[in-house]
């Protein structure tokens, strides 16, 4: 949670001067009993003085009208420091979650993160909130009234302290114990925020499946567990209430037999006692307040760590800001000797790639599932370093570009067909900021997405999240339209076409090809006939480069790239 | 309560308190115990204080016996107290459960174009977030609002039964404060749910790009995202400041009314223990004073806390009013009552005329007619968009046809059970899904009884024991779409292997092979043969050699059938499919 705290410093004045206003509100109220003490023993001595009389209950409304006008401009300040100070922590959450790189994201989980930017976030503002208001005030009120006990009499002001004591004890104690049960709570209901996740994301599976009814019944489970942990830690934190209760009113049983002897022996006066027994009722009504306090904040606080646990999260690798080092014009892309192992990996799963890239050259990758084909661009593209070797682009290693720079020069279309929210004009624009329409038409056409743009009603047309209302092969052609805006020195088509036919696959290349004459162009494909025309094709196998060269040298050497030739084309003779 | 909140979202939470009210008594019960002790208290320490008049004036033994029962009384409150906060919780959280419950119910149920159309975060967000306020509210609503009614009806009755003209004082003037609370609370309904609105929209920005964050990545987009959800984020700051500013002015305005029914009690107090003193009577004494005064606080407190507590449910009602309307949501058609279960499937599948399309100004499948026996391998064909997933959206009944009729076994698929046609076919989809969970659950979704060795067995089937094998923790390595760590063919063999578990009548294999390279594709070809034979299958591939032994092809164009034959009869026929079929070669 501390860590959280910068965001609220530009928020310090409002976070002063709440509790501040509070404290002056709370201060008139300390004057409310003393009001009335003066009341009985001076207004009503001797048959009643009605001017007197009037006289302090008018100063009781002048005092709450000066109350009102605190407690506004308090309440003010609090929430706009606890808005703002929130609004600036999701701000630094989304950006921080930004600056990740693949290596984090693979092990971070995305319905976690939600919950932290949305309902934690809500938590944590909410608790600030209410601290504002009453951090001070409470304890203020409580203390004051102490102070106030002990200048009526100092016995009396010894029975408050001891019952504070006791009273702090009981609040720390639960507040302490509660922490851990909340965060409890929380990572209960992450597990009831995945699996409404999955049922909308995986609803027709699950259909299919005819899982709906396990699937019901996995949520309840999910959802009692959560329930259990709430009822209980509800119990723990319900003592609260209760118990102070007792202490407050044995304290006012024990003041008033020791006031009695007092009175009796003329030390105090019946005011006094009226007085002190006032302000034992006032600590009280604080800390009910207090404790409903310190539940928002022990929650407020449970929420901020888990937030804060985001933001500690370095980003494994980070990328100068310039890049470094002298362009030699030789390679477009070198491979040395490269290997690289996931995090949590056991085994590599790249080994031992050594290749080198000229200038405009066409690269077929073929290799089985999972031989490492993506992960190999990946490196490219700078999303993963290396365990040992290193990846060149004109001569420079992939990890001394800066982010700018190597997203300028690679341009990716990965293998889920991702589009966003937005018309299609703006899905097309991150690949380049300020394309204009004539770019990106030809990007889209040589994308062969021209129809999809046409039928969904040109380039305004709208996108849902996610590309919902396209299909796949739209979606696909679409994001390599996207790639293409960027007219990429390096262009890496991740098996970007396996949703296409195999007309729609030839003209794309051929458009390609055409369209990027002096790009470096990458294919993965598990199709021979998507990278038989390359002018260099690597073949991996597990991880290792089991080949490489052109179509007609592997035919002639390399069995893995024959198997994978035959199964495809064999269609005579079987 | 607002007039904004609609009488719909009130009858539903009353609905689902409806089935707590034994709880419910018994949290009122124990809520009038706690105030009668609680107001019983001043009154003991009232009279206690009249017996402490001044010096040799003060009665111990009388002081003493009040203080005692002061304790108890004190005691028996704090246990009341409790016990009713954990029935208050358990009310709660259980109503909140069920609703939730019953929102996860309707997701299931819901028809599959609401999930298509809807951003899901923004449903997620009704489920946990707008789930979690509601509760927060009522339970808030629960301990303050019964024990504020009954010390106000209380309190009250104290007030009067001590002196009648004070207490109509401040009878008169508290009104004033429920006035000011609800005048103040309506205004803040309209900010709240705008509030919730923004909240909505923030978090589907949330989820889509935190879930493809590595596309964002790729095109350094990092900037202008940050910059959109700035945008976002000051438009919540800026509602979320009023909603939660002009809430909080309910406090301190009706703290200040009753700061000015106090001075009035004071006032009319001292005037009535002057008037006793004039009158010599001994019925309003300055303990009566002290104790009126305190019931004076504790008469005006519970409307501040109800005020207070209004504006919580206020906000809390906005909530449940996205939850209802969830829950709300049309349906999907349910089944018939007289539905048929289909079971020993032939395989036979009919359409008859089928006409359908997503939109209705935009016409898609018309008139589309198919007959296929079964046993028959239907391989569907054709350009990208061109309706082959549709086809598989009305087999499967995720969605209904316009017109028309689809029949299985010589039964229109609306006269069957839902689930009895699912059951009939297996699916492999072009988008893979990963549930969150081990490998070996993720084999087993379609059969959880199944053993380990039949879960081997399946992957075998499937070619994914190798890969599994590999795996930091084999079979039980957990996975799921956002641990990430599974390529696509993995995940696509995964699904595979479902299939092979849990062995379907009919098969539907939506390119199904699309991630896996051509050499596993073979492999696992070979498994779906033996899979495919005596079963009818449906493939929609663009791969041709996944099609070429198919019995029947269908060729699909703009969202009709436009050539139907075997592979040799319609590369014979020179036309779409000879054009397709070419173009696959035209490198060699």
């Amino acid at each position: 949670m501390k860590k959280l705290l910068r965001y609220i410093k530009p928020y310090i004045k409002e976070c002063i001067l709440s509790p501040l206003f509070k404290m002056l509100e709370a201060l008139l109220d300390l004057a409310v009993p003393m009001i009335i003490a003066q009341l009985i023993d001076v207004g009503l001595a001797g048959g009643g003085d009605t001017g007197y009389i009037i006289k302090m209950c008018c100063l009781l409304i002048g005092l709450g009208l000066v109350g009102l006008g605190f407690s506004v401009t308090a309440q003010y300040f609090a929430a706009k420091a606890s808005v703002s100070f929130v609004a600036r922590v999701r701000q630094a959450l989304f950006s921080h979650i930004q600056t990740l790189t693949y290596t984090e994201i693979d092990t971070l989980g995305t319905s976690s993160l939600i919950t932290r930017m949305t309902s934690d976030a809500n938590q944590v503002q909410n608790g600030t909130n209410l601290t504002l208001r009453l951090i001070m005030r409470s304890p203020f009120v409580v203390f004051g009234a102490m102070i106030m006990a002990f200048t009526i009499d100092k016995a009396s002001g010894g029975i408050f302290a001891a019952s504070i004591g006791v009273l702090s004890v009981i609040v720390f104690g639960i507040m302490l114990s509660c922490v851990p049960l909340y965060k409890k709570v929380q990572s209960r209901l992450d597990g009831v925020l995945e699996i409404t996740k999955e049922n909308l994301t995986g609803a027709r599976v699950i259909r299919a499946f005819c899982l709906e009814n396990e699937e019901t019944e996995e949520f309840s489970r999910r959802n009692n567990a959560l329930t259990k942990m709430q009822e209980f830690t509800g119990r723990i934190s319900a003592l609260m209430n209760p118990l102070t209760y007792i202490v407050v009113n044995l304290a006012i049983v024990w003041l008033i037999h020791t006031d009695a002897i007092k009175v009796n022996t003329g030390l105090l006066t019946q005011g006094a006692v009226v007085a002190l027994y006032n302000y034992m009722s006032q600590i009280l009504v604080e800390l009910v307040k207090l404790a409903s306090l310190i539940i928002s904040i022990t929650k407020a606080v449970a929420c901020g760590n888990r937030i804060q646990a985001v933001l500690e999260i370095e980003p494994s690798t980070v990328a100068p800001e310039k890049t470094i080092g002298e362009k030699s014009g030789e390679y477009a892309v070198e491979f040395n000797n490269v290997y690289l192992r996931y995090k949590n990996a056991a085994e590599d799963s790249l080994s031992a790639i050594d290749f080198k890239v000229k200038h405009g050259e066409t690269v077929g990758i073929i290799g089985g599932t999972g031989s490492g084909k993506t992960s190999l661009v990946n490196m490219i593209a700078g999303f993963y370093r290396t365990r040992e070797g290193s990846v060149l682009i004109d001569g420079i290693d992939v990890k001394n570009y800066s982010d700018e720079e190597l997203i300028d020069k690679v341009g990716i279309v990965p293998q889920k067909a991702v589009l966003f929210g937005g018309t299609i004009r703006e899905n097309m624009r991150w690949g380049n900021e300020n394309a204009d329409d004539n770019a990106i038409m030809n990007a889209v056409e040589a994308a062969q997405a021209a129809d999809v743009v046409k039928a969904k009603g040109g380039l305004d047309a709208v996108i849902e999240q996610g590309g919902r209302n396209l299909s796949g092969g739209q979606r696909q052609r679409l994001t390599i339209a996207r790639a293409l805006v960027k007219n990429p020195e390096i262009l890496i088509l991740d098996d970007s076409a396996s949703a296409l036919d195999f007309a729609t696959d030839a003209s794309l290349r051929k458009a390609i090809n055409e369209k990027c004459n002096d790009t470096t162009v990458f294919i993965v494909s598990q199709r021979t006939a998507s990278v038989m025309g390359a002018d260099k094709i690597l073949v991996l196998d597990d991880g290792e480069a089991v080949g490489a060269g052109t179509h007609s040298q592997l035919m002639e050497n390399c069995a893995v790239y024959r198997e994978i030739y035959d199964s495809q084309f064999k269609k005579e003779g079987e | 309560m607002s007039k904004k909140v609609s009488a719909g979202t009130l009858k539903q939470v009353f609905r689902h308190i409806k089935r707590y009210r034994l709880l419910l008594i018994i949290s009122i019960v124990l809520a009038t115990l706690s105030v009668a002790g609680t107001l019983y208290a001043p009154i003991l320490i009232g009279d206690a204080i009249d017996m402490i008049i001044g010096v040799n004036d003060v009665d111990f033994e009388g002081v003493a016996k009040l203080l005692v029962e002061t304790g108890v009384i004190a005691l028996g409150v704090a246990v009341v107290q409790w016990l009713m906060n954990t029935v208050n919780n358990k009310i709660t959280f259980h109503i909140v459960r069920n609703i939730r419950d019953e929102a996860f119910k309707k997701i299931e149920i819901l028809p599959l174009s609401y999930i298509d159309s809807h951003p899901h975060g923004d449903t997620v967000s009704r489920v946990i977030a707008d789930a979690d306020q509601f509760a927060d509210g009522l339970l808030m609503g629960f301990t303050q609002l019964f024990t504020g009614v009954v010390t106000i009806l209380g309190t009250l009755a104290f007030m009067l039964s001590i002196n009648w003209k004070i207490a109509l004082v401040v009878v008169v003037l508290t009104p004033l404060s429920l006035f000011v609370a609800k005048f103040i609370s309506e205004k803040t309904y309209g900010f709240f749910s705008t509030q919730s609105k923004i909240r909505g929209e923030q978090t589907a920005f949330i989820n889509e790009m935190i879930e493809n964050q590595k596309v964002v990545k790729a095109f350094g987009r990092e900037d202008e995202n940050i910059e959109k959800f700035a945008q976002i984020n000051a438009r919540l700051e800026k509602s979320s400041l009023k909603a939660t500013f002009f809430s909080s002015l309910v406090n301190p305005t009706t703290r200040f009314v009753n700061s000015v029914v106090y001075a009035f009690v004071a006032l009319t107090g001292a005037f009535a223990v002057m008037g006793t003193a004039f009158t010599a009577g001994a019925a309003f004494t300055v303990g009566s004073l002290s104790c009126l005064l305190s019931y004076a606080n504790q008469y005006t407190k519970p409307f501040n806390e109800i005020s207070g507590v209004i504006t919580e449910l206020q906000n809390a009602f906005a909530c449940a009013a996205r939850l209802f309307e969830l829950i709300e949501e049309e349906p999907q058609i349910p089944d018939k009552e007289n539905a048929t279960v289909l079971t020993d499937v032939e395989g036979s599948v009919k359409l008859e005329n089928v006409c359908f399309s997503y939109n209705k100004q935009k016409k898609l499948i018309e008139n589309l007619n198919l007959n296929v026996k079964p046993g028959q391998r239907v391989a569907i064909v054709g350009p990208t968009g061109c309706g082959k997933t549709t086809l598989i959206n009305l087999l499967m009944r995720f969605y209904d046809v316009d017109s028309g009729s689809v029949s299985v076994d010589n039964s229109d698929i609306r006269d069957i059970t839902r689930d009895s046609l699912r059951h009939g076919f297996g699916m492999v989809l072009q988008e893979t899904w990963i549930r969150e969970g081990t490998v070996k659950e993720n084999i087993a979704i379609g059969k959880s009884d199944a053993t380990d060795e039949e879960i081997i067995a399946a992957a075998k089937a499937a070619h994914a024991h190798s890969f599994i094998k590999r795996l930091p923790k084999g079979y039980d390595t957990p996975v799921g779409e956002s641990t990430g760590g599974l390529s696509q063919g993995q995940k696509q063999l995964l699904c595979i292997s479902r299939l092979m578990l849990c062995n379907p009548s009919m098969l539907i294999l939506d390119e199904a092979t699309s991630s896996i390279d051509t050499r596993t594709e073979i492999r696992i070809q070979k498994a779906f043969l033996k899979l495919m034979q005596g079963r009818t299958t449906f493939i929609v591939a663009h791969r041709l050699s996944t099609i070429r032994e198919a019995d029947v092809i269908l060729v699909m164009r703009d969202g009709s059938v436009i050539e139907q034959g075997n592979h040799e009869e319609l590369l014979s026929k020179k036309g779409f499919y000879y054009e397709l079929y070419n173009s696959q070669f035209d490198k060699q």
